[in-house]
C-alpha cells in the first residue's frame, strides 16, 4: 500500500471522528499528518527529465578481466529531492568494486557520476537500461522511469594459443600457406623425383639418383604449401554437453574452438565456424583478424541448445563446407553420430575430431561407488569402440581430458601429421 | 544519525503515551503501550520494515482513544507526532539501503531530519493553537468539513483507481 494512501486514510479517519464526535482534538491530531502529506505533495517531483551517459572501459574482455562502467546522470528538469538509481545489469555479471545502486539528491542542472567494476563469464551482455525513481523528501510520491542507453559487452572465451596444427585436406586454395598441397612446386617438403628439365635449378638435381642413370639427370620435386579451407564445427547440443547436476563441458569446447580457429587463422587459412545447437549458427569462412573477431563474437554468444530437430548431426550438410576441405569437429560424440561423420569422410572431407572426454568429466562429478565405476567402464568401452570405428574410417580423433589445458593435452598430437587417405 | 533519531523517537512516543495513560489511572494499558514500544524497537533491530506502519496505526489509535477519554492531550499529541516521526525515519532508513558506500547520504539524512523536525515542531504548535482556539462547532463548520472530506475522498478514490 502506498504511504500517501495509508496516511490519507489516517487523516480521513481522524477528521471523520472529529466531525462525528464534534471533538476538535481529533482534528488537531490530524494536523501533523495533514502537514506531512501536504509537504510531501508540495515537494513531489514533477515528471523528471534525466539524461544518461554510460561508458565501458572496454567492449571486449576475457572472463577473468575487469571492466569499469562509468555512468553520468544529468538532471535536465526540476530539483529532485531523492533519486534512487540502478544500472540494470545481467545477473551473470559480478560486481567487483562499487555499486550499481545509488541514492542521491540531484538539484536542477547538476550531474552525478558513478563507476563500478564488473567481471563475468563468457557471453554477450547488453547494458541497455537504468532504473530511476524520484521521490519527495518524505518518500510519499514516487515517479519512476527507465532510462535507455545501449552499450554492449562481449566476454570472449579464454584460451591458450596452439603453436601449429598439422592438417592435410585434399584440396587447398591457391594462395601460399603452410599446408602441403599434394602438388609439386615451390616448397620445402620433398615430393618426388623427375627427369631434369631445362630451367631447373642445379640445386634441385638429385645427384644420387642421376648417378644411377647414364643418359639423364634427375631433379627433386617439392610440395607446394598453400592455405586451406577449414570448417570448425562446435557441437552445442545439450545431449552431449550437459551432465550430472547441470554441469556442462561446453565451456571447454568453446575454448577449444577458439584456440583452433586462432591457430588456423594464424597459419593463413580460410576458416569458418559452425555452431550446431538448437539452431545452426554459421560464421561464413574468411581470413585474418576480422574473421578472428567474427568467430570470437560468435563464440562469445554460443549457448547450449536443446532441439529435437538438431538432436543428431544429420543437418551437418556437406554443402556448408567447400568440397574436400578440412572439417574440425569439437564434440564429445554420440554413437548416433558415427554414420554422419563417415558420410562426410566418404565425400572427401578430411575430418578431425577434438573430443573432450565426457566419461572422465562426468566421473569427476559423481560420488565414487562400485555402480558408478561399473557404468563408467561400460561407457568407456562403448566410446573406445566408437573412436576405433571412426579411425578405421580415416577420421582423426583426438581425445582430450579437459582437466589438462588443451595446448598441453593435445597440442603435440595436433602438431604431428597423421597420414590418412 | 538516523538510527539514534529513530530509537529516541520510538522511546519517547511510547513513553509519552504510556505516561499519559498512567497519569489517568490506566497503568495496565500503559504497560501494553510500553510492550508495543519494545516490539517496535525489536522490529528495528530485526529489520521488520513492515512493522512501522502497524505501530503507527496502533499509536494513533491509542492517542485518539486517549483524547476521547480526555486524558492529558499534550502527551497524546506528543505520542502521535513522535510515532509519525519514527514511521518517517524508519522508511528513510529503508530507502537508504539503496545507497552505495560512496554516496553522500550524510547530507541526505541531515536534510531530511531537519525538515521532519521543523515540520513536527510547526505542526505541534499549530495543533496547540487549534486546541486553544475554542470556537463554536456550528453547522457551518460541519458543512465545511464535510465538503473538504468529500473532496478529499474523491481525490483518494482517483488515486486508488490510478
Amino acid at each position: 500500500m502506498s504511504r500517501s494512501i495509508f496516511l490519507s486514510a489516517f487523516i480521513y479517519g481522524l477528521l471523520l471522528a472529529g466531525i462525528v464526535s464534534l471533538r476538535g482534538e481529533f482534528i488537531a491530531l490530524a494536523i501533523p499528518f495533514l502537514l506531512y502529506l501536504l509537504y510531501g505533495f508540495w515537494s513531489a517531483p514533477e515528471s523528471f527529465n534525466l539524461h544518461v551517459e554510460r561508458s565501458l572501459s572496454n567492449d571486449r574482455i576475457t572472463p577473468e578481466s575487469e571492466l569499469v562502467v562509468t555512468v553520468t546522470i544529468t538532471n535536465q528538469g526540476a530539483d529532485i529531492e531523492e533519486l534512487a538509481l540502478e544500472d540494470v545489469i545481467s545477473p551473470n555479471l559480478t560486481i567487483r568494486l562499487g555499486s550499481t545502486r545509488h541514492l542521491l539528491r540531484l538539484p536542477k542542472g547538476s550531474s552525478h557520476t558513478f563507476a563500478y567494476t564488473v567481471t563475468g563469464p563468457r557471453g554477450s551482455y547488453v547494458f541497455d537500461s537504468i532504473y530511476a525513481r524520484a521521490t519527495d523528501t518524505f518518500g510519499l510520491i514516487r515517479r519512476e522511469q527507465t532510462l535507455r542507453s545501449d552499450e554492449r559487452l562481449l566476454i570472449f572465451p579464454e584460451f591458450r594459443k596452439l603453436k601449429h596444427i598439422s592438417i592435410r585436406p585434399r584440396r587447398t586454395r591457391l594462395y601460399a600457406g603452410s599446408i602441403p598441397a599434394r602438388v609439386s612446386g615451390a616448397g620445402i617438403e620433398f615430393f618426388g623425383v623427375r627427369e631434369y628439365q631445362f630451367g631447373d635449378s642445379p640445386r634441385t638435381i638429385n645427384w644420387r639418383v642421376s648417378a644411377r642413370h647414364d643418359e639423364n639427370l634427375y631433379s627433386n620435386e617439392y610440395q607446394q604449401e598453400r592455405v586451406a579451407d577449414v570448417g570448425i564445427v562446435l557441437d552445442a547440443r545439450a545431449s552431449v554437453n550437459m551432465f550430472h547436476a547441470d554441469h556442462s563441458i561446453f565451456e571447454h569446447k568453446v575454448s577449444a574452438a577458439a584456440a583452433l580457429s586462432d591457430a588456423f587463422l594464424s597459419q593463413g587459412n580460410r576458416v569458418g565456424l559452425f555452431v550446431y545447437s538448437g539452431f545452426l549458427g554459421w560464421t561464413l569462412p574468411g581470413y585474418g583478424k576480422i574473421q578472428r573477431e567474427r568467430i570470437m563474437q560468435t563464440l562469445a554468444r554460443a549457448q547450449v541448445g536443446v532441439s529435437s530437430v538438431f538432436a543428431g548431426l544429420e543437418h551437418l550438410s556437406p554443402r556448408m563446407f567447400p568440397p574436400e576441405s578440412q572439417i574440425v569437429l569439437v564434440s564429445s560424440l554420440l554413437n548416433a553420430d558415427l554414420n554422419v561423420l563417415i558420410q562426410l569422410r566418404g565425400r572427401g572431407y578430411q575430418v578431425m575430431i577434438i573430443s573432450p572426454d565426457p566419461v572422465k568429466f562426468e566421473l569427476g562429478l559423481l560420488p565414487p561407488s562400485k555402480e558408478v565405476e561399473m557404468a563408467a567402464r561400460v561407457v568407456r568401452v562403448e566410446r573406445d569402440l566408437l573412436i576405433l570405428r571412426l579411425e578405421r574410417a580415416g577420421i582423426h580423433v583426438i581425445e582430450w581430458n579437459v582437466d589438462i589445458p588443451l595446448d598441453q593435452a593435445v597440442g603435440p598430437l595436433l602438431m604431428r601429421q597423421k597420414r590418412v587417405l | 544519525m538516523t538510527l539514534s533519531a529513530l530509537l529516541v523517537s520510538i522511546v519517547f512516543a511510547s513513553a509519552s503515551l504510556a505516561w499519559g495513560y498512567f497519569r489517568s489511572g490506566f497503568g495496565l494499558y500503559a504497560i501494553w503501550i510500553l510492550i508495543f514500544g519494545a516490539v517496535w524497537l525489536l522490529a528495528v533491530w530485526r529489520k521488520w520494515n513492515w512493522y512501522s506502519s502497524i505501530a503507527l496505526l496502533i499509536y494513533i489509535v491509542v492517542a485518539a482513544l486517549g483524547l476521547w477519554f480526555e486524558f492529558n492531550s499534550s502527551w497524546m499529541f506528543a505520542g502521535g507526532m513522535l510515532a509519525l516521526f519514527a514511521w518517517d525515519v524508519s522508511d528513510l532508513r529503508r530507502r537508504l539501503y539503496w545507497s552505495a558506500k560512496d554516496d553522500d547520504t550524510r547530507e541526505l539524512k541531515r536534510h531530511h531530519l531537519i525538515r521532519i523536525s521543523l515540520l513536527a515542531l510547526f505542526s505541534f504548535m499549530l495543533a496547540f493553537i487549534t486546541l486553544s482556539l475554542r470556537v463554536q462547532f456550528t453547522f457551518e463548520w460541519v458543512a465545511v468539513f464535510v465538503i473538504i472530506a468529500l473532496l478529499g475522498l474523491g481525490q483518494l478514490v482517483r488515486w486508488l483507481r490510478r
